[in-house]
């Protein structure tokens, strides 16, 4: 446990980390800029998908599927990519190894250390929101906004060690990083296809990130019953996911 | 465990793909000995050494560290020992005492014990004035200072240091020589001290071990293997073994 607090105070100092806070606070600054005056391409989608929606609901597309979805997609795999193998690659792996705590159990220890770092980057991000948002987006409501998100920061945990995994299943750094970019960015491209096509909104469901948006099927009626399921579920394929990289882990050598 | 032997090697052996790296080894090392393992680059000192700390799976024969199986019980040798390699790199973005901490909750040592040794250890190695600096920014000889403090953080009864005194200059050699002295002599630390660096292995080691392409050449105290090979220097000693492997 220890050891799994150093290693997250550690990550939450690195370099990428604060590359990753930088973009995360450009996006809670810009979006209600981008938001007042949408280019006309954005706007006519909105328009087909939404109607004249709330534009809360608006907001929140825009948020989750726009910013926060491709956020998914690009930070955990930054943070991943220092999991084993860049400490294998840089040396540092050579000190560490001889240790007596296992490769699958260090593998643990370092993926849940960068899930955390994601899930403190991801939470700072919604409370900066809570702050700058009211006023600057039309019908911002601070708490449904919180509640969409606390589901959405679970299937940010979920791409963390899904990223972790792959780099460590390819075993090589450079390629690791853009097979988990290339499925991580083809997870996000569908999760709201069920949003656009209802027919296929049972099918979705199996993409982990698709549960991380559901929260916009009912922003009127979030509840913890709505909440629930999707957050555990998420739990339940981070935890699967991170017993995989454990296995996997066990090839790399020091 | 025979409280006579802190090693044990029994005809250890390592093939990667066709390549023979450590070829049926076997040799013994006593409780608290400065045991030395000389050869050339490639020799399989390296690999020998990380057989027996669990990071290499040998492919034959055996070997225990303080009674532990170095297969069957990784961990538990790992427990009780220390380890420089030769090559290695610190984390950038820690500091030298943030580093040390971390290492020792890697061996469950509690807060307050970890953060007595890693002091001691700061001001042992002269490191105080930079405890706090990131280590991206260490010469070598304050990276080897740091990589020998966390190798001593779990106070080992066995250490593997291997070339540790590469990337040290004389006064910092010299230093460390007499450091594994004490650990030695007072605290009855077993070392393996590997390195082809003869001057140092001579001044350390009553006993040492040769390796040459993969084989023991020779095994037995520094003085009688002279004495055997009628040389006055190590590098006559080490040169006379070769040829003999040789011829």
């Amino acid at each position: 446990m220890r050891l799994a607090l150093l290693d997250y105070r550690a990550t939450l100092r690195e370099r990428k980390t604060w590359l990753a806070a930088a973009m995360l606070v450009y996006a809670v600054l810009a979006i209600p800029i981008l938001l007042e005056r949408p280019p006309e391409h954005v706007r006519e989608a909105i328009a087909a998908w939404f109607g004249d929606a709330d534009p809360f609901a608006v907001f929140m597309f825009v948020w989750i599927d726009l910013v926060m979805n491709k956020i998914v997609a690009f930070i955990p795999v930054i943070l991943a990519s220092g999991v084993l193998l860049r400490e294998r690659d840089t040396g540092v792996l050579a000190v560490l190894a001889a240790k007596p705590i296992s490769m699958s159990h260090y593998f643990v220890i370092r993926t849940l250390s960068v899930c955390a770092v994601m899930l403190t980057l991801h939470a700072a991000t919604q409370l900066v929101g809570v702050l700058w948002f009211p006023g600057r987006v039309a019908g911002f409501r601070p708490a449904t906004f919180l509640a969409a998100m606390s589901l959405h920061a679970f299937s940010a945990v979920f791409a963390t060690a899904f990223a972790a995994v792959v780099i460590v299943a390819v075993g090589r750094r450079g390629p690791g990083v853009l097979v988990a970019l290339m499925l991580l960015g083809l997870l996000v491209g569908l999760a709201l296809v069920g949003f656009y096509q209802p027919a296929w909104s049972a099918a979705t469901l199996v993409n982990p990130l698709t549960l991380g948006a559901l929260a916009m099927r009912d922003l009127a009626g979030l509840s913890a019953g709505t909440l629930l399921p999707p957050m555990l579920a998420l739990v339940g394929l981070t935890a699967l996911t991170i017993a995989i990289g454990a296995r996997l882990a066990r090839r790399v050598e020091a | 465990m025979s409280a006579e032997v802190a090693i044990e090697v029994k005809e250890l052996g390592k093939r990667f793909g066709g390549v023979q790296a450590v070829d049926g080894v076997s040799f013994s090392i006593e409780p608290g000995e400065i045991f030395g393992f000389m050869g050339h680059n490639g020799a399989g000192k390296t690999t020998t050494l990380r057989m027996l700390l669990g990071l290499t799976r040998p492919t034959s024969g055996s070997a225990t560290v303080l009674g532990h199986d170095i297969v069957g019980a990784t961990l538990a040798v790992r427990r009780v020992s220390g380890y420089l390699p030769a090559s290695y790199a610190l984390p950038p973005d820690m500091s030298a005492r943030e580093f040390l901490h971390y290492v020792a909750a890697m061996f469950a040592i509690p807060r307050k014990v970890a953060a007595d040794r890693a002091e001691a250890l700061i001001e042992r190695f002269g490191l105080s004035a930079a405890a706090d600096r990131k280590l991206r920014g260490f010469s070598t000889g304050m990276t080897q200072k740091v990589g020998l403090a966390q190798a001593l953080i779990n106070e080992p009864r066995v250490l593997f240091l291997d070339e540790p005194t590469s990337g040290l200059d004389p006064l910092g050699r010299h230093e460390l020589l007499e450091h594994l002295r004490g650990l030695s002599r007072d605290h009855g630390v077993t070392i393996v001290f590997s390195s082809h660096i003869l001057s140092d292995v001579e001044t350390l080691c009553r006993r040492v071990a040769a390796l040459h392409h993969a084989r023991l050449i020779a095994c037995g105290e520094i003085a009688a293997l002279k004495r055997e090979h009628g040389v006055a220097t190590m590098d006559e000693l080490y040169l006379s073994l070769v040829r003999r492997q040789a011829a």
